[in-house]
């Protein structure tokens, strides 16, 4: 009877003792949990207009070493980011994301609940005009929304600066950029943005006049913010060159009907074997087999093909000037309904984006360069998911012509470097140009001229004003790290009229 | 009518049916990607289509076969007429947006259908006492049947509600 309270006693202790165990088990789990801490703040103030891109700077922190994972979703495109955080130190990322009322950013670290933050853009209807001075003078320009803006403010991504319709910076805020910062500027400036710079040195001023697109129209330089906007306002009697929309990139190059092909084949040889079934053999598990078979034999043949990408690529240039603005788009054919997850070409990466709002897309990230490395969409047979690139690349084409009294023009090539075949259009008239060398002349007949031929031709001539003389090339897509096999692109380089 | 005829016939009837769906499904996709457009839309309209005409047929071929031939045989016949197009149906269902369970579904609707609606011509020919009215009646019969599957459709568009 003695031993009893004993037992008792004794399964009391080893219960607390048990559950002291737990709690100090819990406690060790709870302190080993990583803390993330996660800010995000968007570019330009928030300020954005619909359909444009815009950006979300990003810190995230940690205080002991973990790798997280990064979220960030803005309407039906989303990004995903590994970060690698050390503790005390701030990771940034700046996310270039489609215009969205709202943006939710979430970062996951391994046995650690997950951080979440919303971000809020205001879509404005009305163009934006960012003034990112030192001073507090307030700037008005007819039409526009002003934002006031801080070095911070501006983006680190060249694709957000679609967000705004002009720009106004002055020296100071310009020393204050980080180099991504001036990078992303400089795309901006190319790819013919309405920028003021005020009170740069020469130094600087040379830098930058070299980085204007259209031939640096757009770029103006001021000594004050009553001439930034005097030269703004007379900047917008010239309205900027449209861009080509992808639709019209896209009819320069037929999509690849292989699969569809394939599946016209299939289906024949079905309906032929489906025939000779029912005149030979005409039972009912014959016909369930016949379909059965060629249903397996099709979505073999199917899975069996590789479906490649085509990029095209349509760029513009004046000659003389140093960059060309450049529109292109992907095209990933579909084959079967399939999640795929492609790579993106890392030259092109930085501005990737869907030609189609509705579509969903989900990016990955690279967190060093901040460009897509790939994107992951949903597919199906015959569909053709098309990703849009813009952006600038540098030119040397110089092109000199003169109109003869006979009607034929002389074309020489002012340029250091050789041009490959072209055809040269004036007049609303198409004419071969040939291969010329640094310093190389040729006379293009007049009677030599014919319609435009191909889409790329016709688009040419759309492109160029009746009074103006181009030439077009095709592009040598050769040097671009990652373009699909089937890639095509064209230069169209304009000449001045004379003055 | 005999069984081997009246399969054979709503064979090649499904054939035909399949082979005007796979003609129509393949013009309009070739447009469709040459002018830079989703071919999904036209998938799930020739899914619709494909399960209305089927639908229309079977209860007609049911019925009237099974009334003459017998059970076996107008089942026979109905299947003969659906399973025909199902290569061109599973290729516009990957073309398309639709949901795999509501095409399954509907499918599976149309194989009930063809093996449950020969009851009905059987149970005619028993119930009737004239043997050259069965004929005529069952013909009626599946007229009315194939009008319900139409107006209901009409009413309640399943099963592709996309």
């Amino acid at each position: 009877m003695s031993s009893l309270p004993a037992l008792s006693i004794s399964d009391a202790v080893a219960r607390r003792l048990l559950l002291l165990g737990v709690a100090l088990c819990c406690l060790s789990q709870a302190n080993a949990a990583p803390r993330v801490e996660l800010t995000a703040a968007p570019a330009w103030k928030g300020w954005t207009r619909p359909g444009r891109t815009t950006e979300i700077d990003v810190r995230l922190s940690a205080d002991s070493a973990v790798r997280a994972s990064l979220d960030v979703v803005a309407a039906r495109q989303s990004t995903d980011s590994t970060v690698e955080l050390q503790p005390g130190r701030v990771a940034r990322l700046q996310i270039a994301v489609g215009s969205a009322a709202s943006v939710d950013v979430e970062a996951r670290a391994p046995s650690a609940p997950p951080v979440r933050r919303g971000v809020s853009l205001a879509l404005s209807e009305s163009p934006l005009l960012g003034v990112a001075v030192a001073s507090d003078e307030r700037v008005a320009l007819d039409g526009f929304h002003a934002l006031a803006l801080a070095a911070d403010d501006l983006p680190r991504n060249g694709s957000a600066y679609a967000s705004v319709d002009a720009l106004i910076v002055d020296a100071t805020t310009l020393a204050a950029l980080d180099h991504r910062q001036l990078a992303a500027l400089v795309t901006y400036a190319a790819d013919c943005g309405r920028l003021v710079l005020m009170n740069i040195d020469q130094r600087v001023r040379r830098l930058l006049d070299d980085a204007g697109g259209c031939g640096g129209r757009f770029m103006m330089q001021a000594k004050s913010l009553a001439e930034a906007t005097s030269m703004l306002t007379a900047s917008l009697a010239t309205s900027l060159p449209a861009a080509l929309s992808p639709s019209s990139i896209g009819e320069l190059a037929r999509p690849s009907p292989a699969a569809w092909n394939a599946v016209a084949v299939s289906l024949a040889v079905y309906f032929a074997a489906a025939v000779l079934a029912l005149v030979f053999i005409p039972s009912l598990p014959a016909i369930v087999l016949t379909s059965a078979l060629a249903i397996v034999g099709t979505l073999a043949l199917l899975q069996g093909m590789y479906p490649r990408s085509q990029l095209i690529v349509w760029s513009e240039g004046e000659s003389g000037t140093q960059l060309a603005r450049y529109q292109a788009v992907q095209r990933f054919p579909g084959l079967v309904r399939e999640r795929v997850r492609v790579p993106l070409p890392p030259q092109l990466g930085a501005a990737a984006q869907s030609c189609e709002p509705g579509q969903t897309m989900h990016y990955e990230v690279d967190v060093t360069s901040g460009r897509a490395t790939f994107a992951e969409f949903e597919t199906r047979l015959f569909r053709q998911v098309t990703l849009c690139y813009s952006g600038s690349f540098p030119m040397q084409r110089t092109i000199a012509v003169d109109a003869r009294a006979d009607g034929s023009r002389s074309v020489r090539n002012a340029g250091t470097r050789a041009w490959p075949r072209g055809a040269l259009l004036a007049g609303g008239v198409a004419r071969d140009l040939p291969a010329l060398g640094p310093g190389a002349a040729t006379v293009i007949d007049a009677r030599s001229g014919g319609s435009a031929g191909d889409s790329a031709l016709r688009t040419a001539q759309t492109r160029t004003r009746s009074d103006s003389t181009a030439a077009l090339w095709s592009l040598d897509l050769a040097g671009v790290a990652g373009a699909p096999i089937d890639s095509t692109g064209w230069l169209l380089v304009s000449v001045a009229p004379p003055r | 009518m005999s069984a081997s005829p009246a399969r054979r016939f709503a064979a090649l009837s499904g054939l035909a049916v399949a082979a005007a769906l796979a003609v129509w499904w393949l013009g309009s996709t070739r447009l469709a990607i040459d002018r830079g457009a989703d071919a999904g839309r036209t998938s799930e309209d020739v899914l619709q289509v494909a399960w209305l005409v089927r639908a229309l047929v079977v209860p007609t071929l049911a019925v009237r076969v099974a009334a003459l031939a017998g059970w076996r045989a107008g089942a026979g016949a109905a299947l003969a007429m659906v399973v025909p197009a199902w290569p061109v149906l599973v290729l516009a269902w990957a073309a398309s947006a639709a949901p795999l369970w509501q095409v399954v579904l509907a499918e599976g609707l149309l194989v009930g259908a063809a093996l449950v609606l020969p009851m009905v011509g059987r149970g005619l020919r028993r119930a009737l006492p004239r043997g050259d009215a069965v004929e005529p009646v069952a013909t009626a019969v599946g007229i009315v049947l194939a009008a319900a599957a139409w107006i209901a459709h009409d009413r309640w568009t399943f099963p592709y509600t996309f």
